[in-house]
């Protein structure tokens, strides 16, 4: 296989909460261990649940997140412990498209000087920096005279585009996608996936699409993650996963999907997990799904399962797997 | 015999720069102990609809109907007190937003005892009986601690718990469920999904479920509105609308969304354009500007409904017989 782009090394990144009565910080463990590699031109996809630490994982990989430890190999250079200053030369490589329109696009700003900022915080000369704005908008399939409008004037799915053209702007050889159309109309969805697998097929970038929806998630990725409370409990290629998962988590999460085929479903057998996600906050040792799995032994309470090969390129964590 | 009745809806709002359609000319019916599906996008009018029929819309929205009839009441001639009044005795409400739509200065038993001392005049002590069974009705485990807790205190999925308590907390005859799972994991949609089935069997009660996700519908309803630019565009049982459908748009929402075996680089297909400005819409067919199969006549005159079977029908250009024959592509 060849040279992976992004080598991510038990990657952890916590977050310390509040004091308790004798003044130890606790930590909440967002991220916890994870280690798996992003190869160039592929679309990575990370599922979970909410507050599982997908969205944490894909802010640390471009450093919006300095980690607290691990290492963050890109290119074989470890940028996890670098500052703000030594950061700044990767960051023109790594980009990040938002999942919210309406919040990640300034309301004061023009879609030109939006289109633009990161080229001018970069400083490309102004004379190039407007050739490459009006061949963005294009690219995303919005026309020249929206340039001069403001963000409010656009729908979901067009602030979405510009969104889209603003991460491009600089040339990324990586995009991390954070839930980028869960706020957007069904038929929307469908434009700006297929959107963004154009961009991929032109420009060879590599995503990591961070989602919730398993359908699209599918659809989309060459290998998919699936993430519980901080840790990798399973990766795969996708065909591999989506028809041979193993880690019980993996079956209870796609199961929960509802299938838009009412033959279908009324086949399927559902199994429906109890209760909530637990916090991350001090969790005690063992399997992090522990709480929650129907098949849980005394040992998934004692130690923690280490991510394992059961086929090739296959992980699973789980001890059913030991 | 029909639970609901709805004839000729029409509800328009007036703001400062002109007047939104957004329901226009809309009939329906839900019969007694049936779950209808109301799927469309953002602003074609399904939120709108169900509170229209339930008066609770502010004043400056203007709601007009040949009939809304419930449980064989005419609503249309009731005043807006006595509408309201059906709230949550024979009509409870699910909100998308369980925090939104609950009050955070209040405790669960607070909340759920309301519709208990105020429709069934209830006492404290009785109330805080059936607030306790129906907590364990909705499956949230340790009931008497969550009745003194606050709605910040509970996660996002016992909070949707405790407004489904809420809402058949007298047993209402219709339950309308607004988007009850988008803001949910899917694990935790799947338990919400699980409990409104297993209530619904055991009390008979009619179901209309607002979403925009296929696939809710498909496992949740029998019977399915396509809404699109305030009105109904396609109408049928759940294997009508999902295996025969008629109308572009309903192709258009059916083929945008990712098969369950499709293969990597299969393409999507979705829907051009945006949705109708409500404020200017189009003249004809509202979903004309962004059909494939747009005729000149559609751009003009709003297509008739043309019943296909019993529970069918469709409202489209397309099924006139001097129309080209076109089917689903998929």
């Amino acid at each position: 296989m060849a040279q992976p782009l992004i080598e991510v090394k038990s990657l952890k990144m916590y977050f310390p909460v509040g004091n308790n009565l004798f003044g130890r910080r606790r930590q909440l463990k967002a991220v916890d261990d994870m280690t798996f590699e992003l190869y160039p031109g592929e679309t990575f996809g990370l599922v979970g649940e909410s507050g599982c630490g997908k969205t944490t994982v894909g802010r640390a990989l471009v450093r919006l997140y300095r980690p607290t430890g691990g290492q963050i190999f890109y290119r074989g250079t470890d940028i996890a412990p670098l500052d703000e200053k030594a950061v700044q030369p990767w960051r023109r490589k790594m980009q990040m498209i938002f999942q919210d329109p309406y919040a990640s696009l300034n309301p004061r700003m023009t879609v030109s000087s939006i289109i633009a900022e990161p080229m001018r915080l970069q400083q490309v000369p102004e004379a190039e920096i407007e050739a490459r704005v009006a061949e963005l908008i294009g690219q995303v399939g919005l026309k020249k005279d929206h340039l001069n409008r403001y963000p409010h004037e656009f729908s979901g799915g067009q602030r979405q585009r510009i969104g889209i053209a603003r991460a491009l702007a600089m040339r990324p050889e990586f995009v991390v996608c954070d839930e980028p159309i869960s706020a957007l109309d069904v038929s929307i969805q469908a434009q700006v996936i297929n959107m963004l697998e154009e961009l991929q097929q032109r420009m060879g970038m590599t995503y990591l699409f961070v989602s919730h929806d398993l359908s699209m998630v599918r659809h989309i990725s060459h290998r998919v993650g699936v993430m519980y409370l901080g840790h990798m409990v399973e990766l795969a290629d996708v065909e591999e996963l989506y028809s041979h998962m193993q880690h019980p988590y993996t079956r209870a999460l796609m199961s929960a999907v509802p299938i838009a085929d009412p033959d279908l479903a009324a086949q399927t057998k559902r199994i429906v997990l109890q209760g909530d996600v637990p916090q991350p906050i001090d969790p005690p040792p063992g399997c992090p799904f522990a709480s929650r799995c129907r098949d849980c032994r005394p040992v998934c309470r004692e130690a923690r399962p280490e991510l394992r090969q059961v086929a090739p390129g296959h992980y699973v964590a789980c001890h059913l797997y030991d | 015999m029909n639970l609901l009745e709805v004839k000729n809806l029409n509800t328009s709002f007036h703001i400062g720069v002109g007047t939104v359609h957004a329901v226009r000319g809309i009939s329906f019916h839900v019969a007694q102990g049936e779950s209808v599906g109301i799927v469309g996008e953002s602003g074609s009018g399904k939120s709108v609809t169900m509170l229209s029929v339930t008066g609770l819309l502010p004043d400056y929205a203007e709601v007009s109907a040949d009939t809304i009839r419930f449980d064989g009441r005419e609503l249309t001639k009731l005043s807006r007190k006595e509408v309201r009044a059906l709230h949550g005795s024979e009509i409870g409400m699910i909100f998308q937003d369980p925090m939104t739509s609950l009050n955070p200065l209040f405790t669960v038993e607070n909340q759920l005892t309301e519709p208990l001392k105020l429709h069934r005049r209830m006492d404290k002590r009785a109330a805080r009986a059936r607030a306790l069974e129906l907590l364990r009705q909705v499956d949230i485990p340790n009931p008497e601690a969550r009745l003194k807790q606050y709605p910040h205190e509970l996660s996002g999925g016992l909070r949707q718990r405790v407004m489904i308590a809420m809402a058949i907390a007298c047993e209402p005859k219709m339950i309308i469920a607004d988007e009850p799972t988008t803001a949910l994991d899917v694990t935790i949609q799947a338990q919400i999904l699980e409990l409104l089935q297993t209530l619904k069997r055991e009390s008979n009660a009619s179901i209309i479920m607002i979403t925009h996700d296929m696939g809710v519908i498909a496992s949740m309803c029998s019977r399915i509105l396509v809404m699109y630019g305030g009105a109904v565009c396609e109408q049928g049982d759940v294997r009508e609308i999902f295996y025969g459908a008629k109308h572009p748009y309903t192709w258009g929402l059916l083929n945008s969304i990712p098969k369950v075996h499709q293969k990597r680089g299969e393409k999507l297909v979705p829907i051009v354009g945006t949705p109708p400005d409500m404020l200017q819409p189009p003249a004809g067919c509202p979903f004309s500007p962004r059909c494939r199969y747009c005729m000149p006549v559609c751009r003009a005159y709003m297509p008739p409904v043309t019943a296909l079977s019993d529970t069918h029908s469709v409202a489209c250009h397309l099924m006139h017989p001097k129309a080209p024959k076109i089917g689903r592509e998929d």
